[in-house]
């Protein structure tokens, strides 16, 4: 039976290439590695939110029958963290802890029952110290401070002006400003936390798996923590449950149990409850967003002014990239001249935050879309209008130095407006109903990484061998997105080659050249390039045999198809396996590769911080959410939302598609249930029932459609598909709720306590005016 | 071994003879129906037993027993094949709407009728793992001193969240209970006790068999309070039952997820032809504000769950009318 | 306490001495290293553990395996025939209702489920049979589709 084949993959849709091993049940997840000779590893949580640590005395745990290894805050005093300048947390607490869960002992043992009786034993002596829950708590004059260098508590603050802010809006016809709060959420991927650490003692070597997006940031913080040599370690990705971004750093779990099984001189896997993985968080943090807009009456923004604070947890993680990125992406999205931010990111006594999908921007970009609706209604314009008054035209820099090079946000705009029906439909539902809009966009790839080494951003190699396959490596982490499918595609589409030719490798240290990891939408463009080049790379040898083979020139040479010909003469034509064997008849096995580094201008400006919101290229996206809301109990219902995402070229159009639908729908999350609670410091959102993730019941039909402006420098044209549409989908919600009922609201999520609160509010208000 | 569950010995008892006799010989064992309320409660160290009685293995314990008009249900009937019952649906509406809102299907395969009305009560300081417990000093409810919701009071504020029961009240359900000494039979209001701690009326070692359902004379519905239209439990539901009797129509009304115990409300007053139906239903609302008391058991404000359930059940009750 | 407990597992009787408090997940997972079904929460809110029992789904996460005494459970592992996948699998690769492949295993066994009862469901009888089931990748758009070409699929061969 001969299956059709196709050789111009890139822009056809394609399945996952390691997707039959998901629907079969045969992926191998952290979880699922066989663990027969396995010690089993726990954790040890801090009951407290704030605490001195008198002592921990593991005595009696290391005595029980069963206990192979006990650790502590003792064992490892390297500080770590993802950014060089911020490594302030240790993978077990010293001195002090600082949130409610924060790991300070683990213990790995011969069964889970042993090591949970081995923990019990454990005996914890605190010294309770004031705790600071809130960015308002942690700010106050006489706060508690958490970190001795850190003044106030606050990680970092940023002050970037561009323009003139003060001349804009003495410009604007209309000025507006609102305060808007957005609580705390999580990733809630799928997979809870695991790690399996082997450690050789007689060769000193340690192996390691875990569920991480960066498997090479994680093995140089083991390499850093366990003081071992970066070459005495391997690190290895098996299948990975989603990541989002709560496994863009190195997480504690992962070096607590590398710590464990030196210590114990063998394997130890360690798996962490739901709740454990909820408690490890890294999520988007609460934030509060002030901002001022300036604008004239024809809608064009004269000047932009925001204050954003963001309570970012005990430990600085990612999270001055975080408060950089919120002023950042204040630009590239529209045509601003005047902008001012203040940012300030804080520490407090809960679990640390850090990067999630749309890592920065979200709760900015809601603010903004709101009050750019608000404003757009008070002059009588229309919401779309409004955004057309400000495009950008590419390509362009902004005034904070982010390079634009495709822009296709006019189009989206165009295609959502029409594919709603917005001009006969928008103000002419039904009572209780609206129609709302918003624009949103984000970065393809981070232009400077944060671990700043000078080396390509990416590599990928080759190699061809006497079966004329062609095996594709690549450090890239796959978390579901599809990334080793992306390298399969560019390859075969190169090369012009079958797919089932084509086998990829990716995440193995011992095997795969080095990747930063599947975090800022980096890989496709920087993956997908480097990609392209190793493909490139292999064609030019290929088609120099077929030259000489064919005894023509290589410039005559055609490679189409898994054959080559000299062009204009098809009878003389060679199979891919001749040329194949051809080349390395000259060689032996041929490797090539295929590297990429970003062009020094679009590594961002020169201020400090400049660097982050950095890019080759931005994605944008425009979305249209439908909804119907009951005012007596201040339920949403999500009835329908067309998404429109400029993501340069569409490499894979069924990935980008399901890529479009899971942010705009992770958006809806956000913007709908989902936030993270506590009591006391104490989570009690960390579980899948009062951590409201949607069901498919609640879920409304996504109308994808996609825009292509063919990026200069993306892979194939193609441009970041995977966070851009999540930003817009919480103010287009809350637009559509101010349509459908004429509320205003300005936190987030709307629940419908929340909802219901707030009509209360408005009802009793408009009595009091009508009174008055 | 289980590394998440604590070691138990279960007993499978084929008939609700040898489930008592089991129990006898057991005193502290627990009884375990589908699990899907025991199981997660057992997971996250919320109890301990030596024994366990797994009812589902007894015969006919998932019986359906038509008595002319009456139905009696066999407790352990699961909630799929309740769904599944056009005879049910036809004349006990708001039992089947209560059912297929319960949880995920997956669930209901496994969830039994008596299970899911003497489910266990739920609050946000209880429902959590041993270390979260801990680290909070435990509650009232196990293991600790104080209620957190209601530190002043004395007694355990847990939520009484099952969706089932209400649907059952407004239709006058009875239980039957049967023990070594014999089988009671009590209005299902009366299985139930304003104490989140201990809010079943069975005595130790009694076994809700069954329930009897007399003849519907009322048109009746459910509906929820809840986030989330499938996995949630309610933040508050409501049944509501509408009967018409010389001419006028009278409803009755039962609550979940609001207090320890649920809530029937039989609402006297009578709505007729010449009522003015507006303030009818707005008496209704006031009284059903008045009627439950939700407490901070769940991360949803107690005033939303009072206003948005009488919400609900006034538009339910308009509904049927 | 352990018992012997007899299963068919996928097509195959199997008997094992079985602790009473095991789990049907942990039975599946390490004693017979059925790896397929997965545990994604800490106990019957998430639905990545749903197997079918005596073909109705059900979540291995809350059951205890020794009250499966003589049943029959399928699992992700014994869909399809003779390494050929199921028309389910099937339509879950190739219209990319699967991501990360996290939720897959319980979702294509919910739907499996779903399927024999009601070979033709719409799409709020399809979100009904599987609401119980979270995916935090796909915002279950594809998922709704490739059961629905599953269904169709399955009624075109018939």
């Amino acid at each position: 039976m001969t299956k059709p084949r196709h050789f111009h993959v890139a822009g056809t849709p394609v399945p996952l290439v390691d997707g039959l091993e998901k629907v079969t049940g045969r992926a191998r997840y952290t979880a699922d590695l066989t663990t027969d000779d396995a010690l089993v590893g726990r954790i040890l949580r801090a009951p407290r939110g704030h605490a001195r640590i008198i002592r921990i005395d593991t005595s009696r745990a290391k005595a029980l029958e069963g206990v192979r290894a006990v650790v502590t805050g003792a064992d490892c005093a390297q500080s770590y963290g993802v950014i060089p300048i911020a490594m302030n947390e240790y993978p077990m607490a010293r001195d002090v802890l600082r949130y409610r869960g924060e790991p300070l002992a683990a213990v790995a043992a011969i069964d889970a029952k042993t090591a949970q009786a081995a923990l019990d034993l454990i005996e914890l002596t605190l010294e309770d110290l004031p705790a600071v829950y809130t960015a308002k708590e942690a700010r106050a004059p006489d706060a508690v401070q958490l970190h001795p260098d850190k003044q106030g508590n606050l990680e970092r603050e940023v002050h970037h002006s561009f323009g003139d802010p003060e001349a804009g809006m003495a410009k604007a016809d209309l000025v507006r400003d609102e305060v808007f709060s957005c609580a705390e959420v999580n990733h809630a991927q799928m997979e809870p936390h695991a790690a399996l650490a082997d450690y050789d003692p007689e060769r000193g070597h340690l192996t390691f798996h875990s569920v991480s997006q960066v498997p090479f940031y994680v093995h140089l913080t083991l390499a850093r923590c366990l003081g071992m040599e970066a070459a005495q370690i391997r690190v290895v990705q098996p299948f990975i449950g989603g990541g989002f971004g709560a496994r863009t750093e190195t997480l504690n779990f992962e070096i607590i149990t590398a710590l464990l099984a030196r210590a114990a001189g063998g394997k130890v896997m360690m798996h962490l409850t739901r709740e454990e993985s909820f408690l490890t968080h890294r999520g988007r943090p609460q934030t509060d967003v002030a901002l001022k807009i300036g604008m004239t009456d024809k809608g064009k923004i004269t000047a932009v002014k925001c204050e954003v604070v963001m309570a970012g947890g005990a430990y600085a993680g990612y999270g001055l990239v975080t408060i950089l990125y919120a002023g950042a992406l204040l630009h590239g999205i529209y045509d601003i001249e005047n902008v001012k931010y203040d940012g300030y990111r804080v520490y407090t006594n809960l679990p640390p935050c850090g990067a999630m999908r749309g890592h920065g921007t979200v709760d900015v970009r809601h603010a903004f879309e709101c009050l750019l609706d608000r404003m757009a209604h008070e002059l009588g314009l229309d919401p779309f209008a409004v955004r057309r008054a400000n495009l950008l035209r590419a390509p362009t820099f902004t005034p904070n130095d982010l390079m634009v090079n495709s822009y296709g946000l006019g189009a989206c705009l165009d295609k959502v407006e029409t594919a709603s029906n917005w001009y006969n439909r928008k103000g002419k539902l039904p009572p209780g109903r609206g129609l709302g809009m918003a624009c949103s966009h984000y970065v393809s790839g981070a232009a400077k990484p944060v671990h700043w080494t000078g080396e390509p951003h990416a590599v990928v190699s080759m190699k061809l061998d006497f079966d004329a396959s062609i095996t594709v490596l690549t450090g890239a982490a796959d978390i579901g997105q599809g990334s080793s499918t992306i390298v399969a595609v560019a390859a075969a589409d190169i090369l012009s080659v079958d797919m089932s030719r084509i086998r990829v490798i990716a995440g193995d240290s011992a095997l795969t050249p080095k990747d930063n990891g599947s975090y800022s939408s980096r890989v496709t463009f920087m993956v997908g390039n480097a990609a392209i080049e190793a493909a490139r790379a292999l064609r030019q040898k290929l088609v120099l045999a077929a030259a000489k083979k064919l005894e023509s020139l290589p410039e005559d040479i055609v490679c189409e198809g898994e054959t080559f010909s000299v062009k204009g003469s098809a009878q003389s034509m060679l199979s891919f396996q001749e040329v194949a064997l051809a080349a390395l008849a000259e060689e032996g096995t041929i490797t090539v590769k295929g590297t990429f580094t970003t062009p020094i201008k679009a590594q961002g400006g020169k201020h400090r911080g400049g660097a982050v919101g950095s890019t080759m290229g931005f994605s944008y996206g425009a979305q249209v959410v439908e909804v119907t809301v009951d005012i007596a109990t201040g339920l949403i219902r999500i009835d329908k939302v067309w998404a429109a995402l400029d993501c340069g070229f569409a490499i894979n159009p069924l990935a980008v598609e399901g890529q479009i639908e899971g942010s705009v729908w992770m958006g809806m999350g956000q913007a709908l249930s989902e936030e993270t609670r506590f009591v006391n410091g104490l989570a009690v959102h960390a579980n899948l029932l009062d951590y409201r993730v949607p069901t498919m019941v609640e879920s409304p039909d996504i109308e994808v459609h996609i825009v292509e402006t063919i990026d200069p420098l993306g892979p194939f044209g193609a441009k970041e598909a995977g966070e851009g549409a999540l930003s817009g989908f919480p103010p287009a919600l809350v637009n559509a709720v101010a349509d459908a009922i004429g509320l205003e609201a300005n936190f987030l999520p709307m629940t419908p306590d929340r909802v219901l609160e707030a009509l209360i509010k408005q009802r009793r208000a408009a009595k009091r005016k009508v009174a008055s | 071994m289980s590394a998440n569950l604590p070691e138990f010995n279960l007993v499978k008892p084929s008939s609700i003879a040898e489930a008592l006799a089991a129990f006898r010989d057991q005193p502290h064992a627990k009884f375990c129906a589908g699990g899907t309320d025991l199981i997660p409660n057992m997971r996250h160290g919320l109890f301990e037993v030596e024994t366990l009685i797994d009812l589902g293995q007894i015969v006919g314990f998932d019986a359906v027993t038509i008595n002319g008009a009456d139905i009696e249900l066999g407790a352990g009937i699961s909630l799929s094949k309740l769904v599944g019952r056009a005879d049910i649906r036809e004349r006990f509406p708001a039992i089947v709407k209560a059912c297929e809102k319960v949880a995920g299907l997956s669930h209901r395969e496994a969830a039994t009728l008596g299970g899911n009305l003497c489910l266990e009560t739920r609050c946000l300081y209880y429902n959590q793992s041993e270390w979260w417990r801990k680290s909070n000093d435990y509650c009232l409810k196990y293991q600790g001193d104080i209620c957190h919701v209601a530190p002043r009071g004395n007694r355990c504020r847990a939520a009484f969240c099952g969706d089932l029961a209400p649907a059952f009240m407004v239709h006058r359900a009875e239980v039957e209970l049967v023990s070594l000494n014999g089988a009671r039979r009590l209005p299902l209001a009366d299985l139930y006790v304003e104490d989140g701690a201990a809010h079943l009326a069975l005595q130790p070692g009694e076994i809700l068999a069954s329930v009897h359902l007399p003849a519907a004379r009322a048109r009746s519905t459910y509906g929820k309070i809840c986030q989330r239209g499938a996995i949630d439990f309610p933040q508050a539901g409501v049944a509501v039952s509408c009967r018409k009797e010389a001419g006028v129509l009278q409803f009755e009304l039962a609550f979940t997820g609001t207090n320890s115990k649920p809530i029937l409300l039989e609402y006297r007053e009578p709505l007729g032809p010449k009522t003015d139906a507006d303030s009818y239903f707005e008496a209704l609302e006031k009284q059903v504000q008045k009627s439950v008391s939700p407490q901070r058991t769940t991360t949803t404000a107690p005033h939303y769950r009072r206003l948005a359930v009488a919400a609900l059940a006034v538009r339910l009750a308009r509904g049927l009318v | 306490m352990k018992r012997i407990v007899s299963l068919n597992i996928n097509g195959k009787p199997v008997e094992d001495a079985i602790a009473d408090n095991l789990l049907l997940i942990e039975y599946l997972r390490e004693t017979r290293r059925l790896t397929g079904t997965k545990q994604g929460c800490d106990g019957g809110e998430c639905g990545a553990c749903t197997v079918l029992i005596n073909g109705r789904p059900r979540l291995a996460c809350i059951t205890l395996a020794s009250t499966c005494d003589g049943a029959k459970i399928e699992t992700i592992e014994g869909q399809g025939e003779g390494g050929r996948l199921s028309a389910l699998q099937r339509a879950f690769h190739e219209n990319l209702g699967t991501q990360c492949g996290f939720c897959t295993p319980g979702m294509i066994m919910a739907s499996e489920g779903l399927l024999r009862q009601n070979p033709d469901p719409d799409d709020a009888e399809i979100k009904a049979a599987l609401g119980g089931n979270i995916c935090r990748c796909t915002g279950y758009v594809k998922i709704i589709k490739s059961v629905r070409a599953a269904a169709q699929q399955s009624a075109g061969a018939a």
